[in-house]
């Protein structure tokens, strides 16, 4: 048996009176390159934030590996290792783009109040190499240049990639990106998607990932969740959904999809 | 009488109020918290010294030991609102400050009730010449606004500045990035007022007598008015805004000794402070001074290696 990373048992949410995720099962048995695609207002984005802690399900459990994590705080969801890049991007404005991915860091001995105030050599070493990992990272998303500017202002593409670098900063098990290639140029676009295939491959790093671009998404992913109308509908490899005439169905009147 | 005392008790306000605006821009500079209730702290600090002080304690005791009933307030305060956005914080501790004013009105076995309280300071001064006394404040507040300084100083410019600045920018972000938000602004608070305490102290020990009008909500907003002319984030600015909102405050009082005028400027003084803070926020939001960015040694030295490599490469 496969070991299972995220486990989302029968979650349901309404708002008001209409049921934004209506009774998901989805199951993310082993590492990879999982995406989860369906119309605008299918509740892949509820979905998303009900995983994080940001909202509370009305029914169903999330697990995460074997703990159960319905109910807990962002912050403690964090700690397990699920970590989330918004899909509109979230930077500290009047932070550096180098603090910004700083802040993510993992078990950073100085985010104490007494350590950082009394005990500075437990932390500087500490943080000069979190600051050359995150140098990397910012290499990687080609924002190094940028490390010393506020991340207000950057553009809107590269407040993308920083919200990207920021989860790959937090070394998470699991990544959930909402829409990585939304708003940043076909190219790159593409070019993050082979990174987060890089990643994967060389650390073991999982992904789960909504994104309407599925030329991309289909390329990359081993295994896609396709969501209507708070369901998730279908399953399978990318290859096997393409020529599901059910999946086109759910799409219909998506501009996007006719195109591509 | 003479003029030398007016610029000497200046001084030493200027150094309380420093000590208090610093205290304030650490929880709302750095880490964004409104809080409104700041003189509640000062009372408590004031206080606390005050009965401590008469009954014969030592004035680094009694200091100590105001610093730490404020940060015990302080954390308390914060607890109702862990789960509430920072908007009902400081609705919260406004209140808290009007009521502990309203306890300590009442209260006549400790705390003197309106009649208020004499306070024996701890570092006698009494039959002293007036210059020696203020001279000998002078050292005390400006020992303890070194210390203050250099806390303020380091924690902006650490990974924990980091983090509380982070909270301040976008908390949703903040907790998904594994910062518990509740922690950071119990611990903020808690050192905040402790700071602030520390100016009740040695408010308490210089003018030698306290009771409840002189803790008055305008103390929080002529605290808050300091801050926002220095400029939030930047503690060389909440210095700044200390010591020209203070050199204002008693300049209009010694004028009004020396010049006649045919109105008595201290009246004028909540419309020039309303006046004021309008202008900064419509012209100069970010105060007199910028915020600083943050700088830790780590960061410097990965800075510093990059430009080397950098120049090597070029």
């Amino acid at each position: 048996m496969e070991e299972t990373l995220l486990k989302i048992t029968r979650v349901r949410k309404h708002f008001g009176g209409v049921f934004a995720v209506d009774g998901v099962d989805l199951h993310i048995k082993g590492g990879g390159i999982w995406g989860l695609v369906g119309p605008n207002g299918s509740g892949k984005s509820t979905l998303f934030s009900i995983v994080l802690g940001h909202h509370h399900a009305d029914d169903g459990t999330v697990h995460f590996q074997n703990d159960c994590i319905d109910g807990l705080p962002p912050h403690e969801i964090y700690a397990k290792g699920l970590v989330n890049a918004f899909q509109v991007p979230r930077p500290f404005q009047r932070l550096t783009v180098l603090d910004n991915m700083l802040v993510a860091a993992r078990g950073h001995g100085g985010d104490r109040m007494l350590t950082s105030l009394f005990l500075t050599r437990g932390w500087q070493k500490q943080e000069a190499e979190l600051a050359d990992e995150a140098m990397d990272i910012l290499r990687l998303v080609e924002l190094d240049r940028l490390a010393r500017s506020p991340a207000g202002e950057l553009s809107g593409g590269q407040r993308k990639l920083l919200e990207i670098a920021r989860g790959l900063m937090a070394s998470p098990k699991l990544l959930m990106l909402d829409e990585p290639a939304a708003g940043v140029n076909p190219i790159l676009g593409r070019k993050i998607f082979e990174k987060i295939e890089k990643l994967w491959q060389q650390t073991g790093l999982s992904f789960l990932i909504i994104e309407h671009r599925l030329d991309l998404l289909f390329d990359f992913a081993q295994w896609v969740f396709v969501m209507d109308k708070g369901k998730i509908v279908i399953e399978g490899k990318p290859q096997d959904i393409e020529k599901d005439p059910a999946f086109y169905r759910v799409y219909i009147g998506d501009a996007d999809v006719a195109d591509s | 009488m003479d003029p030398l005392i007016y610029v000497l008790d200046l001084v030493v306000f200027i150094g309380i109020y420093s000590i208090f605006s610093l205290s304030l821009n650490v929880e709302f500079g750095f880490a964004g918290i409104a809080n409104f209730g700041k003189v509640a702290f000062f009372l408590v600090g004031a206080y606390t010294y005050a009965v401590l002080s008469n009954l014969g304690v030592s004035f680094y005791v009694c200091l100590i030991a105001s610093a730490c009933a404020a940060a015990l307030v302080g954390f308390l305060v914060s607890l109702p609102t862990l789960k509430l956005r920072e908007d009902y914080l400081a609705i919260v501790v406004l209140t808290t400050g009007e009521i502990l004013r309203q306890i300590v009105k009442v209260e006549r076995g400790i705390a003197g009730g309106v009649w208020g309280l004499a306070v024996s300071p701890a570092i006698n001064t009494v039959g002293l010449p007036p210059r020696i006394v203020s001279l000998v404040n002078i050292a005390l507040v400006y020992g303890c606004l070194v210390i203050c300084f250099a806390v303020a100083q380091r924690l902006a410019n650490s990974p924990y500045g980091r983090v509380i600045r982070a909270l301040r920018e976008d908390e949703v972000a903040a907790e998904a990035l594994g910062k518990n938000r509740a922690k950071y602004r119990a611990q903020v608070l808690a050192l905040g007022s402790a700071m602030t305490a520390i100016a009740g102290g040695l408010y308490a020990q210089y003018i030698q007598f306290i009771d409840p009008y002189m803790f008055m909500p305008i103390i929080t907003f002529t605290v808050w008015i300091m801050v926002l002319v220095g400029g939030p984030g930047n503690n060389w600015g909440a210095l700044l805004g200390a010591g020209l909102i203070e050199v204002f405050d008693r300049g209009a009082n010694i004028i009004k000794d020396y010049v006649k005028l045919p109105i008595d400027p201290s009246n004028l003084q909540y419309i020039i402070y309303g006046v004021l803070i309008l202008l900064v926020l419509f012209f100069r939001p970010q105060g007199l001074l910028k915020e600083t960015p943050l700088k830790t040694r780590a960061l410097e030295s990965v800075e510093r290696g990059r430009d080397t490599a950098q120049d090597n490469a070029s």
